[in-house]
């Protein structure tokens, strides 16, 4: 399997956090699939030129979070859960969602303003695809 | 003392000095064959050792001021951290220059003694002092020897060059007023005296002297960089 | 298998104008270590030591089990070594560099070696006095990897090289650790390649080892604080406070014990938290280094 993930030196993040957040991208999408083999801590370790620590805390925070499963000697994998994919999704838009109403609120916006804004994005995301 | 390593360093700064030292073998060669040729001319003979000392000292100081030249090329550092300890370090740069200097010495000093014992004519008298001095410059090559390897500075090594040769003529003249020595310089046989037995084994027991300040210096060293 | 690549043990090092003052420092094997440090902290010296190229004054050395510098022969058999005064023979090839080493280490890989000739555009009938300062640097590194040592003790190898050659040189550092049983000691004052590769992390500062661990922790425990005082409320006590700054009514604090309940303990003191900024490791240096010398000088 192919890595194709990039770490960014200028995003202000730990690059835990960055590993963290292509990985579930991935699985995200699908592009890794379920019960997938993911490289091994030290093979991505020295692709992405990052610490073998860093990597490992990355895999430990994943496996936590249910996104990925480590066999003890046999490197780790994508966990098999076939709902995973649309799960993380579906978890990234709800944090979306917290920041809007947070920053929302801090602009004293109504529940209606809110709404109003949100069919606006939907449609202009509707004009640009079509 | 790992034998191996130590060749292995001699060989990689008789390679990196290859040129002067094979020009100066060249020369000894040379000079050789000029001493053999004039052996008629006393004069000439005694030119033509001058000339072969120069060479001398000039061609084992290329080799001899390689441990100078390992600081001031800043190459310390890559021969140190092979794996080598500093007792085999000296004793590479010590054989090292010396054993060049000394397959001409031997070479030369051999062609002189036999050209005054075969020369029908020449005061075979002349040996024992022959002798000294040639003692005498193997001294002073060893003294820039362990200059150049205790101090590592062009500084130093060039000033024991001078001081060598200085010493060469101070002592040269010095025993020439020798009785035993100067005396006997025009007999026609030789005359191995007591004193040229004691001169000797003075030279050689500076020699070994030199040497092992040498390696105790170096074993003493606590900063190699 | 050895537990520590690298064990000082109270070493210490007298200059005229230096002093290298009870180091102590544990390199675990298969760890890449980053050595950080400002110009004249004793980052040299410290590796100095450790290739028995510097006898210490007191203390105990041990590299790779043996014990420096008199089992230094014996060591440097599994030990590659660059440092940034170093040169090669200037009217010599590389390839009579890489003839030579060969010649010396059994476990040379001359496969290996061909590949980093490729890799780090080299041409190995140079002469090193016709390279450039990088590819000297980049032909230094061939050799040290080349061998295949066990242990690898880089002294700012990328000090002075282009993006790409560090890049490269960087790239072959971690391929090192591929190999588990080896171990990779470097210094560096650039901490944004320090931050990036390295697991454990080590600060030096005028002769003194001010702190050594491992990279996340460190990482994790540093934070700056930005807080609003109401007015007439003094700042609550927070653990492991290395400084503040700010003005009065809004003092950062920078502390190096974060834990989140302090967050918690700030609001219920009355206190507002405007940020919680994570610190590079740049930043971590320079206020630990600043923090030190202040409480010296006191």
């Amino acid at each position: 399997m192919q890595t194709s993930i990039v770490i960014s030196q200028t995003d202000g993040r730990p690059m835990y956090l960055q590993i963290m957040e292509q990985i579930r991208q991935r699985v995200g999408t699908g592009e890794w699939r379920p019960g997938e083999q993911i490289p091994s801590i030290r093979a991505l370790a020295i692709t992405l030129q990052v610490s073998v620590i860093t990597v490992k805390r990355a895999y430990l925070e994943l496996e936590r979070e249910g996104v990925i499963v480590t066999q003890h000697g046999k490197g780790s994998i994508v966990a098999p859960d076939p709902h995973l994919g649309p799960r993380l999704y579906r978890e990234e838009f709800e944090e979306h969602l917290r920041q809007v109403s947070r920053i929302a609120a801090l602009l004293g916006m109504t529940e209606e303003e809110i709404v109003e804004k949100l069919r606006d994005a939907a449609l202009q995301l509707e004009t640009e695809e079509s | 003392m790992n034998i191996a390593m130590v060749s292995r360093l001699i060989c990689k700064d008789w390679y990196l000095n290859r040129v002067g030292i094979l020009a100066s073998l060249f020369a000894g060669v040379v000079t050789l064959g000029m001493v053999a040729a004039m052996h008629r001319s006393q004069l000439a003979l005694i030119l033509g050792v001058i000339v072969v000392v120069t060479i001398l000292i000039g061609m084992g100081a290329m080799v001899m001021i390689s441990a100078a030249n390992e600081r001031r090329q800043q190459t310390l550092p890559f021969v140190m951290t092979l794996p080598i300890s500093y007792r085999e370090y000296t004793t590479a740069k010590i054989v090292g220059g010396m054993l060049i200097f000394l397959v001409l010495w031997v070479a030369l000093v051999a062609d002189i003694v036999a050209t005054i014992l075969l020369t029908p004519g020449f005061p075979h008298g002349l040996i024992p002092f022959v002798v000294i001095m040639a003692v005498e410059i193997l001294m002073s090559t060893c003294l820039i020897t362990a200059v150049s390897v205790t101090t590592e500075a062009h500084g130093w090594t060039v000033a024991s060059a001078q001081v060598g040769a200085l010493s060469l003529n101070v002592i040269g003249w010095s025993i020439v007023r020798l009785p035993e020595i100067g005396g006997s310089m025009k007999s026609t046989t030789v005359q191995w005296g007591g004193t040229a037995t004691t001169l000797v084994a003075a030279e050689l027991a500076t020699i070994v002297f030199m040497l092992l300040i040498t390696f105790f210096v170096q074993a003493h060293k606590k900063d190699f960089i | 298998m050895i537990d520590a690549a690298v064990e000082f043990s109270g070493v210490s090092k007298r200059y005229t104008h230096f002093t290298l003052d009870r180091i102590d420092l544990k390199l675990p094997t298969g760890c890449i270590m980053g050595f950080v440090g400002a110009n004249g902290a004793g980052k040299s010296t410290t590796l100095r030591i450790l290739m028995g190229l510097v006898h210490q004054d007191a203390g105990s050395v041990k590299v790779l089990g043996h014990a420096m510098p008199e089992q230094q022969a014996t060591a440097k058999r599994d030990i590659g070594f660059l440092s940034e005064d170093m040169r090669l023979y200037g009217s010599a090839t590389l390839a009579w560099h890489m003839g030579f080493v060969r010649s010396i280490y059994p476990h040379w890989d001359s496969k290996y070696a061909e590949d980093l000739l490729r890799r780090f555009d080299l041409k190995c009938e140079q002469k090193i006095k016709g390279m450039s300062h990088g590819q000297r640097v980049k032909a230094a590194l061939l050799l040290a990897l080349a061998r295949r040592p066990r242990l690898l003790v880089l002294d700012e190898p990328t000090t002075g090289l282009d993006p790409i050659a560090r890049r490269e040189v960087l790239g072959e550092l971690m391929a090192v650790l591929a190999d588990e049983e080896r171990t990779v000691l470097f210094s560096s004052h650039n901490t944004l390649e320090v931050e990036q590769i390295s697991d454990q992390i080590t600060f030096i500062d005028r002769g003194r080892i001010l702190e050594s661990s491992d990279k996340e922790t460190f990482l994790d425990r540093w934070r700056r604080l930005r807080l609003v005082l109401p007015p007439n409320t003094k700042l609550p006590g927070l653990p492991g406070v290395v400084n503040v700054d700010g003005s009065g009514r809004l003092p950062v604090v920078t502390t190096n014990r974060f834990e989140p309940t302090m967050v918690s303990a700030c609001t219920e003191a009355g206190v507002a938290v405007q940020a919680v900024d994570v610190m590079t490791l740049e930043e971590i240096f320079v206020a630990r280094v600043q923090s030190q010398r202040e409480g010296q000088a006191l």
